[in-house]
């Protein structure tokens, strides 16, 4: 019982911030401005949401988004699968310590990388486009994924491999249609993980966009944020706009996100 | 057979290696070139300057500043998530607990929200006059209070690692229960016959079992807090006056504010080395369980 109380006042100081952007969100700017943030609202406001939504920038930084995070998701996860299927059934001398270099690439710092890949980035005239975001974020993205993957496919029995082997399939054939089929369980973990990280990613963006139009939407929510200076209901309705997708797939994917951060963690 | 599996590692390994080796390993040998040059990023010239972007690092007082503030990070970024998610876990794993998947995904949230909105929210908190901090503190002294928590140079740095906190502990909790639920049940309920309390078996039984967990919480922490960078540029950008730049923070001022490529580029070899010198460590210590747990 004591836990459980514990647990409660716990959970509500650590919800308190997030419930402070919705309650916010909720509200006019004139009744935040009578000093009523924290409080309850008066009544079910959504005006904030409706500007925020019709707010042509914002359709257009969720266009970008997703333009960013669902290729790049797909291919850090493709080569991800390519690299642990190598790694884990077709292992050769050396391989281990290749292994642990790729895997080390998540542990750095993005800060070593910026200006080389700027430079790059600027010299390919790619700067300002969508690219240099897709393509970091798939780099980026192989480590985890590799690990991931070669974890997975260690479960998968080598009788099964070898079976198949024996009936004339090779390893792409083996890799398709043997070990993706009963992967379905780590992809999902690591969809969730590449699409929550990519959709919240603000650094990348930051370096490789200048105008408006190639915002993603966290660093375009901090751009809008100058237009609604004191409108912190405006302001709240935005960002919780802006998390409403990786909200979504947390809720809905919850296990295979938290299983998935402590695999890597664990196995890292 | 063997012919067979050299084709296929190649074909299977081509396109990962390639594109890590060109976006991720290539631009790292890259920054150490760039950290021997004077390149200001626009300029196609550039000279070679030899070791003077190292010798004028040494003495920076604004690098020593955000040395100085990455250990702070590190040290209180280390031990507020890893107690927190502690303890979190060890209420939660007292079985009984009602709802003790509701608790978990709440303290677990705030990961899957991005730092931009971390930075947000934790704004508003620490906002002068009506933040959710100093309402609390006028609420329980009676007195107004207006203290501006990130404006201030003494409490900018520490403002933003709470934040930073708060965010983090759902993940070593995950970590930590992980951890518990490879403690066996019967040496919990042996030392309760024993007649050990809650306390003692924690303390003696539980705690030492999670040695591993600790290892890898400590390690991620440490890790992590290195990347510290985005919700640090939400919430001060480094100030004021400097007083919360961390090497990040300050490789990036250099680099994109200043324009002072090659110096940038020297930073973060610096950043680079100190990471690996991290991860070399982990590793050892990862091997050193793994010999002793088989």
């Amino acid at each position: 019982m004591v836990v459980f109380v514990c647990l409660c006042v716990l959970a509500l100081l650590f919800l308190a911030p997030t419930l402070g952007v919705i309650l916010s969100s909720l509200k006019s700017t004139r009744e935040i401005a009578f000093g009523a943030l924290w409080t309850l609202p008066g009544g079910l406001y959504l005006e904030n949401f409706r500007e925020v939504l019709a707010h042509p920038s914002v359709k257009t930084y969720f266009a970008n988004t997703f333009l960013v995070t669902v290729p790049a998701t797909a291919g850090s996860i493709g080569l991800g699968i390519l690299a642990g299927y190598v790694f884990s059934k077709l292992p050769f001398r050396g391989s281990e310590l290749l292994f642990l270099v790729i895997v080390s690439g998540m542990f750095f710092p993005p800060q070593i990388v910026l200006i080389p890949l700027f430079r790059m980035f600027s010299g390919l005239g790619l700067l300002d486009t969508l690219w240099p975001m897709i393509i970091v974020h798939v780099a980026m993205g192989i480590p985890i994924c590799t690990l991931l993957m070669r974890n997975f496919f260690a479960t998968v029995p080598n009788a099964l491999r070898e079976a198949a082997i024996v009936e004339g399939a090779n390893e792409w054939q083996v890799l398709t249609r043997v070990a993706l089929p009963i992967s379905l369980p780590a992809l999902a973990v690591l969809a969730t993980l590449q699409f929550t990280w990519i959709w919240n990613d603000f650094l990348w963006p930051l370096i490789f966009t200048q105008s408006d139009e190639k915002r993603t939407i966290m660093l375009g929510i901090v751009s809008l944020k100058g237009q609604y200076s004191v409108a912190w209901g405006i302001q709240g309705a935005l960002s919780l706009v802006a998390s409403l997708p990786t909200l979504i797939v947390f809720l809905f994917f919850q296990r295979y996100f938290i299983k998935g951060m402590t695999m890597g963690a664990i196995k890292g | 057979m063997n012919r067979h599996a050299v084709f296929w590692r190649a074909a299977l390994l081509a396109l990962p290696l390639a594109v890590f080796g060109v976006f991720v390993v290539w631009p790292l040998l890259d920054s150490f070139y760039y950290s021997f040059t004077d390149w200001n990023g626009f300029d196609p010239r550039y000279r070679f300057v030899g070791l003077e972007n190292f010798a004028r690092i040494v003495t920076d007082r604004l690098f020593t500043n955000a040395t100085v503030n990455t250990v702070i990070w590190m040290v209180l970024a280390l031990l507020l998530p890893t107690l927190g998610g502690l303890a979190l876990a060890l209420l939660l794993d007292s079985r009984a607990v009602r709802g003790a998947n509701v608790f978990k995904s709440i303290f677990y949230l705030p990961i899957c929200l991005s730092a931009v909105v971390v930075g947000q929210i934790w704004i508003w908190i620490y906002q002068p006059d009506w933040g959710l901090l100093n309402t609390f503190i006028e609420a329980v002294t009676g007195r107004p209070e207006t203290f501006a928590w990130l404006a201030k140079p003494q409490s900018a740095l520490y403002s933003v690692i709470v934040a930073w906190s708060w965010q983090q502990m759902g993940l070593s909790m995950v970590i930590f229960l992980a951890g518990l639920t490879a403690v066996p049940a019967d040496l919990t309920e042996a030392a309760a016959i024993e007649g050990a309390n809650r306390w003692q078996k924690t303390w003696y039984v539980v705690l030492p079992m999670l040695r591993p967990a600790t290892v890898v919480v400590v390690a991620l922490s440490v890790i992590n807090s290195l990347k510290g960078f985005d919700i640090l540029y939400i919430m001060t950008a480094g100030g004021p006056f400097h007083s919360s730049d961390t090497l990040a923070m300050f490789m990036y001022n250099e680099s994109f504010k200043k324009y002072r490529m090659g110096y940038g580029s020297a930073i973060s070899v610096i950043l680079f080395l100190l990471t690996l010198a991290i991860i070399f460590f982990y590793f050892r210590q990862l091997r050193k369980l793994d010999e002793i747990h088989g």
